[in-house]
Formats: structure tokens, sequence, C-alpha cells
């Protein structure tokens, strides 16, 4: 039996129940060992690592992000708080958390403070939807593909929830914006899934990279990639579609009227999205944990081994982002749609009809031979 | 048509693929650059040029300071030695800012306490007429300009720490505006005077003597005069124009005025 992290909850659930109720007396102890107690602290467990997990990946992310970013422009970044600046993120977050958190007088109080935190939350669930490794997450889901991304395109809503309810220009202009940029980037990023759906002929994630175990997806669907990747880009607002946020010409946004914590929650989604759609891009696209064949069985077969290289590509993938913002200026907001709806969707219906094509003739599995995709 | 004057774009900028291309490959050419090295100075850690480095190219090209580099002109904190202090009070008189204050220092007798300046550098402008001012040249401006503490109190220069710049033999900024030629000196309203010696006394280059002067015995009707029959006569080439003497003068006996 492969070690699971559910069953690795269960396992520190079931020592601390197993602890607790050895001391206590007869009835109480059977309540506190039983099945149903066991499992219920597990999940709690299981969700706390994940959120652990998450969070701690996420803070190195911004980490390497400041780092990256300063050799782009010649400096160093972030250097003396922990080695090389890698504590830096924990004191500015004790820095912001520290901090008063101010609602405007004319703001309404709970789209204000809902906004955020539904931003967060709605982000952080798909941790629990995605595999990172063959005994990551809970089991497989059917849908979970579909469900990732439906959870993903919640965001836009809650930061025009939240611009709006801030009562501030700035603010409704960044999350109109918003708005705008996700109805132009949502639909070829569906496009280009289908793509990937129809190659697969899964909508379950495990099965998606599990059928990549041959030939990464990107080989073939290369178009629904760099598809993808745009719209993954606008979907983060990230530079160079980081329009809702433009501090050149928005002051900061959606979130002018945030600061302290809800500012560092705003903060802290955003680098958590940027993780995620990086995520989604090596699960669809670059083979998930799986390794190609010329890799060395050592390389990938020791403990952890799949999380060691689906973290990885994750971080090479959001290397690439950092170079993208480091290189190209914003757009307007004029050009972001005519480039989301005049040539971004019809791309990815190209993609689409490219992969049906593939899939009718029966032509992939000759990509399996070609021995630097897999084997 | 291009208009005149217009650089015309290459052809090449009109394919979109190069708008995405040119720029991340200008990035990534940066970035290997800085990989190795950045440009950025660590600055705390590391500096470009360090005083004494400064110092020493000074020396070795054995040039009038004030000659050749911008760093030869500026005003940083000053270095003052201690054992050719007069005690005179000018700096402390010539500050605009206020910032200086004049402070005990051990080496004085007891009638005659030695006094040198303190300097606090949260007020100083670095305007250097202190170092103008000193007759003996015992207050000078160095081009030192680290000056960053933790505590405000730090940045109160005692005359022990300005006198540790000075030991530093840093390169000192040598511009002294020339004064033009002070004919003002100190004259003596002789009815008023009664001899006191304070002015003789406290006198920092000790440029006043005093002078016996016959005795004047008392009109008719009046009393007789209670003082010390001496007046003093001041050295006009050593005097330094401090101004000590009117300060402690008791009867306002001392002013200022031309000899001519």
């Amino acid at each position: 039996m492969s070690v699971t992290l559910l069953s690795v909850a269960t396992a520190i659930s079931q020592a601390i129940l197993g602890a607790i109720g050895s001391v206590l007396p007869q009835p109480a102890s059977g309540a506190v060992t039983n099945v149903n107690t066991v499992d219920g602290l597990a999940a709690l467990i299981f969700a706390a690592i994940l959120l652990l997990a998450s969070m701690l990946n996420t803070i190195v992310l911004i980490w390497w992000e400041r780092k990256l970013l300063g050799r782009f422009m010649d400096r160093r970044g972030a250097m003396h708080v922990g080695y090389a600046g890698l504590l830096q993120n924990f004191a500015d977050g004790i820095k912001l958390f520290r901090k008063d958190t101010v609602k405007p007088r004319e703001a309404d109080t709970l789209g204000f403070w809902s906004g955020p935190t539904a931003y967060m939350v709605t982000s952080l669930i798909i941790f629990a939807i995605l595999p990172v490794s063959t005994g990551w997450n809970s089991g497989s889901l059917p849908l979970s593909l579909l469900l990732a991304l439906a959870v993903f395109s919640f965001a836009p809503l809650f930061i025009f929830v939240s611009a709006w309810s801030s009562n501030n220009k700035y603010s409704l202009i960044g999350g109109m914006r918003s708005a705008a940029q996700m109805i132009a980037y949502e639909v070829p990023i569906l496009l280009a899934v289908v793509a990937v759906v129809l190659v697969s002929g899964s909508f379950d994630l495990q099965t998606i990279v599990l059928e990549q175990t041959n030939y990464w997806f990107w080989v073939p669907l290369f178009l629904a990639l760099v598809v993808f990747v745009a719209g993954m880009l606008a979907e983060m607002e990230r530079i160079p579609f980081d329009l809702p946020e433009a501090e050149a010409e928005l002051v900061e946004g959606w979130n002018t009227e945030y600061g302290g914590m809800m500012f560092a929650f705003f903060m802290l989604t955003d680098y958590l999205r940027a993780l995620l759609g990086s995520f989604l891009i090596v699960l669809l696209f670059l083979g998930g944990w799986t390794m190609p064949g010329w890799v060395p069985a050592a390389a990938t077969s020791f403990p952890l081994a799949g999380i060691f290289w689906f973290m990885l590509k994750v971080y090479i993938v959001f290397t690439v982002f950092v170079w993208i913002r480091a290189s190209l200026p914003r757009v307007r907001t004029d050009q972001l749609l005519r480039v989301g709806w005049n040539r971004m969707v019809p791309l990815a219906l190209l993609s689409v009809v490219l992969a049906a094509l593939l899939v009718t003739v029966k032509c992939l599995p000759v990509l399996g031979c070609i021995p630097t995709l897999g084997g | 048509m291009a208009a005149e004057g217009v650089r015309k774009e290459p052809k090449s900028a009109d394919n979109p693929i190069l708008w995405v291309a040119r720029p991340m490959a200008t990035a990534a050419r940066q970035f290997g650059k800085s990989l190795i090295r950045p440009s950025t100075i660590v600055y705390p850690f590391e500096r470009l040029e360090d005083p004494q480095f400064r110092e020493e190219v000074a020396v070795a090209a054995g040039k009038p300071i004030g000659v050749g580099a911008v760093w030869d002109n500026y005003r940083g904190v000053h270095a003052l030695n201690v054992a050719t202090c007069i005690s005179c009070n000018l700096c402390a008189f010539s500050c605009p800012d206020l910032c200086i204050d004049m402070v005990t220092v051990p080496g004085g007798d007891p009638k005659h306490p030695k006094k040198c300046p303190e300097i606090d550098y949260g007020k100083c402008s670095y305007c250097g007429f202190c170092s103008d001012a000193c007759p003996e040249g015992c207050l000078t401006m160095t081009t030192r300009y680290e000056l960053s503490t933790a505590k405000r109190s730090e940045m109160v220069y005692s005359p022990a720490k300005l006198y540790e710049v000075f030991q530093r033999k840093l390169p000192m900024n040598p511009v002294r505006i020339e004064l033009p030629e002070n004919e003002d000196a100190i004259l003596l309203d002789p009815p008023l005077c009664i001899g006191c010696n304070a002015c003789s006394r406290d006198c920092p280059t000790q440029c006043i003597t005093m002078i016996d002067i016959p005795k004047v015995g008392p009109k008719p009707g009046e009393k007789p005069a209670k003082r010390i029959w001496k007046e003093p006569v001041i050295n006009d080439s050593d005097c330094v124009r401090c101004g000590t003497c009117i300060s402690v003068c008791p009867k306002e006996c001392l002013f200022w005025g031309s000899r001519t």
C-alpha cells in the first residue's frame, strides 16, 4: 500500500486520539477513538497540511520572484532577513498583520470585508483538488479539472465585489477591468482545455497526468499551451495583463482601499493564484509528476520523487512568468480585449480542431516512440 | 511616407512576434549578465571607495587638496584639534544653526577653563562658517560623510569625538574664505574702566596686558574713585577679534571701533 497524504493524516489522527483515549475513562475513551472521530480529525489534519504546504510554497514563490526580478533589473532583491532574504516575506507578513485595518466610511461593510476573504478561500479550495503526486490529494475526482477551473474563475467576481464596495473610483475601474478581462480570457482558456480533454479523454486531472506518461501534451498541443499560458497570465492578473491593478494609472487598482491584513490577503492570494496557474500548466501540458523515460530510474523512484519533479516544473513555469513580467510592458484595455477575442479565441478553436484531428487519425502514440519525449 | 526627421522603424518591428521576443531576449541577456554579479553595491557592507582610500590617493598624488576632485570641496564632519583650540568661542558665535555648544574639556586651569566646541549634527547645516571663523585653524571640515546613527543623541559629537576624527587625518576641506582685512579693533572708553583685569584674564590669546596708569585724585567735593589704577592695552596683531573681552567687561567700557 502506497503512502498517501490522507493515510499520513489518519495515522497522526489515530496517534493523537489514541494517546488521549488511553488517559480518559472507558465510555469517553471509546467515543474518542471512534472511527468517525478519527476520520474527522484526519480530515482536519489533511486540510491543515495542505494549507501549510500551499502557504509556504506561496511565500517561497514570492521570494523567488523578488530574487529573480532583482537579477532581471540588475539588482539583488531581498537579501538581509534570513539566508539570501528567504525570511523577508515572513517579516513583511508580520508587519502587515500587525497593522490596523481601516474601512472607508462610505464603503459597504459586508462587501468590503467578505470580498478579500472569499477571494482567498476560493483560491485555497483548489489546492484540495489538484493532485501534486499520486498520493497527494484525497482521491481521484471524475470532474476535478472542471471543478478547479470553475472555482478558479470565481475570483474576478469577488474582486469586483470588494472593488465596488470600496466606494472608490480607482477600485471600481480596477474591478470593472477585472470583470472584462475574465470574460475575454475565460473562453480561450476553456477551449484550450477542451483540446487537452479531447486528447486525454478524461476530466480527471489524475488521469490526464497518467495519460502523459508516454508523451507530454505540450508537444501535440503546443498551440493550446500558448493560448493557455497567455490566458493564465490574464487570469492571474500578472504583467503584461495586470490592468485591474495597474499601479501607474489606478493607484493600486481594486485593492486601493485595503491596508494591513486585508492587503496581505490580496497579495498572498495573487501569488497563490500564480502558483495555481503554474500547477495547472504543469498538470495539463508538462506531464505533472511523470518524467520521461531517459531520466534514470534512480531519479524518479526515491521517496517523494513525484512531488519533487512536480514542484521543480512548477517553479520553472513560474520563472517563465517572472521572465515575461520583467520583459513586457502592460497592454491597454482595448489591446487586451482585442487580443482575447480576435486572436486567442480563433487560435484556441484551431487547437481544438487540431486535437480532434490528432485523436481521429490515431497518430498520437507515435510521439511516445521519440526517446526525448517519453518511453 | 515618413515625415522629415522621423526615424523610420525597421521592417521587422511590424512583426508582433518580435514585440514579445525582442524584450524577452533583452531581459534574458540582462539576467545572464547580472547572474554573476549585479551592479548593486551592498552599501554598508561594501563601498565604491572608502575614505581611507581617498586619503591615500590624495597623498600619493601629492597635490594640494582642493584641486581636481569634487570631494576635495566636500564639507562633512568636523575635525577638531583640541590641542590648539584657544576657546575663543568664535565658532559658536558664527554658527547660524546654534548647533555648537562650548563645553569644558580637561586641560585648562581652574581660573581659565578650556572650552571646546561640541557639535550637534542633527542641527548642523554644514555651511562651514565655524571653520572659516576659527582663528587658529583647529576646527576644519573633513570629507567624511557617514553620519547615520541609531540614536539621536549619538549625533552630538563631543570634542573628544571630533578630536578622534582629527586623528584619523582625513582629507580636510581647505577652502577658507579669505576674509577682508578686519579694520575693527577693540577700543576702550578710559573714564569707565575700573581696571578689574577681567578682559586680560579671559582673553584666549593673552593679547591684553594691564598697564599702570597715574593715579588721579578725586575732584573737590567727590568721593575718591574705587578702582585699580590699571588699564588694558590690546595688541591688535595678536587679537583674534573674538569679543570675549567685551562680553566679560563688567562696566561695558570696551567696544568695537576703528583706530583710524
